[in-house]
């Protein structure tokens, strides 16, 4: 008969371990992984390591599948303290499963190093009422909508593209909208610029487009920058959002915004309009290119207007 | 993005024309010799920022002989 040492050392001559930091870094750097939690849903529920999906021991042979199809997938597994997900991830390799790799330490390391958490909070009637629409679309669900709660978004300009970025990323759901813009508004704004209203010309933007983005979803925590983005801030704001959206109105912004992301790691949706038309890109750091390899050197001064 | 599912423009530029009611999309590819994530890159940091536009954006030893990929509109910087 077999002991359990003698069935974890098994597992560990086929299963890969690494540590809670090296799996932080293969997840910031976008690697396409599976992380599954192999937990029970209430431990689960009481913290996890973002984004793990949550397929207790006891159903992943049933459900591994539907996380991953392809046996070349690279998956992750971890419990509490790595040793039920050593078991898991020898049962993945049995079935045919090539890159499987155990978290060593588990969820404990993990949380003990210092490395973030997510927790859900459980949806109240209103929200449930609020993003119905959303759980109707199979890509979404319940479990998609909290993944836009736990979001946090930075908006770099609160004018022509900030306005309906944040309108909508508001009425969506997305947790943390971070607003920044040192501007006021302007009457002429306010043929484009939804977010802001006639009662607040002369206002700063943000404090308008706070007010505005409040009403319309409550369950957003705006945090309003009242300034202008530059080299001493950038990379301390930054720091804290899952995406940036750059909808700023000169050049200098859109270079510093470009390197600083870049620098952090941090994607930079970047859009643009000039007159009747528009332009949108991801810049993913390391997946594809930077502003930089679009337009090594920006138009002479003068050429289009900001 | 925030969500993981669909396919975002990471290496492709959607445009939009209001006027002809079109729409495109442009190919764009990493540049190797791009001085901030080419393979020798030039920026490591802001500094850069901090001497003044011009400096800021231009590098003078990029090596390259156009602005813009062929079939790119101008770029815009309208926000």
């Amino acid at each position: 008969m077999k002991t359990l040492k003698e069935m974890l050392a098994e597992a560990r001559q086929v299963v890969p371990e690494q540590g809670p930091a090296e799996l932080k870094k293969r997840i910031d750097a976008g690697e396409p992984l599976v992380v599954i939690d192999v937990r029970d849903p209430d431990e689960y529920r009481d913290g996890f390591i973002e984004p793990a999906t949550n397929i207790s021991r006891g159903f992943l042979e049933f459900r591994i599948g539907g996380a991953a199809a392809d046996p070349t997938t690279p998956i992750v597994l971890y419990c509490q303290s790595g040793l039920r997900s050593m078991l898991a991830a020898k049962v993945l390799k049995d079935l045919g499963y090539e890159n499987v790799t155990n978290l060593q330490g588990g969820f404990q390391k993990w949380a003990q190093s210092g490395l973030p958490v997510a927790k859900d909070r459980p949806m109240n009637a209103d929200q449930i009422q609020r993003y119905s629409r959303h759980f109707l679309l199979p890509q979404v669900g319940e479990k998609g909508q909290r993944k836009l709660l736990r979001s946090k978004v930075l908006l770099i300009g609160a004018g022509g593209l900030g306005s309906p970025t944040a309108l909508y990323l508001a009425a969506a759901g997305v947790g943390t909208l971070g607003l920044m813009d040192g501007d006021v508004v302007d009457v002429s704004n306010l043929q484009r610029q939804i977010l802001h209203t006639t009662a607040n010309v002369g206002r700063p933007k943000v404090e308008s487009g706070t007010e505005m983005l409040r009403a319309l979803n409550p369950d957003v925590t705006v945090i309003p920058l009242p300034t202008r983005i530059d080299v001493d801030n950038v990379m301390d704001i930054i720091k804290d959002y899952d995406l940036v959206i750059d909808g700023s109105d000169n050049f200098d912004t859109r270079y510093l915004m470009n390197d600083a992301c870049y620098l952090a790691g941090k994607t930079n949706v970047h859009g643009s309009i000039f007159q009747f038309e528009g332009m949108a890109t991801v810049l993913a750091p390391n997946q594809g290119p930077c502003y930089r390899c679009l337009y090594p050197t920006p138009p002479p001064p003068g050429l289009v207007p900001s | 993005m925030l969500l993981g599912i669909g396919e975002p423009l990471i290496g492709r530029l959607l445009t939009y024309d209001a006027l002809g009611m079109r729409f495109r999309e442009v190919k764009l590819r990493r540049d190797p010799k791009c001085p901030l994530c080419g393979e020798h890159p030039s920026i490591t940091d802001l500094s850069i920022h901090r001497t003044g536009d011009a400096a800021a954006c231009e590098v003078s030893d990029n090596g390259h002989p156009a602005p813009a990929p062929a079939g790119a509109p101008a770029t815009k910087a309208g926000g």
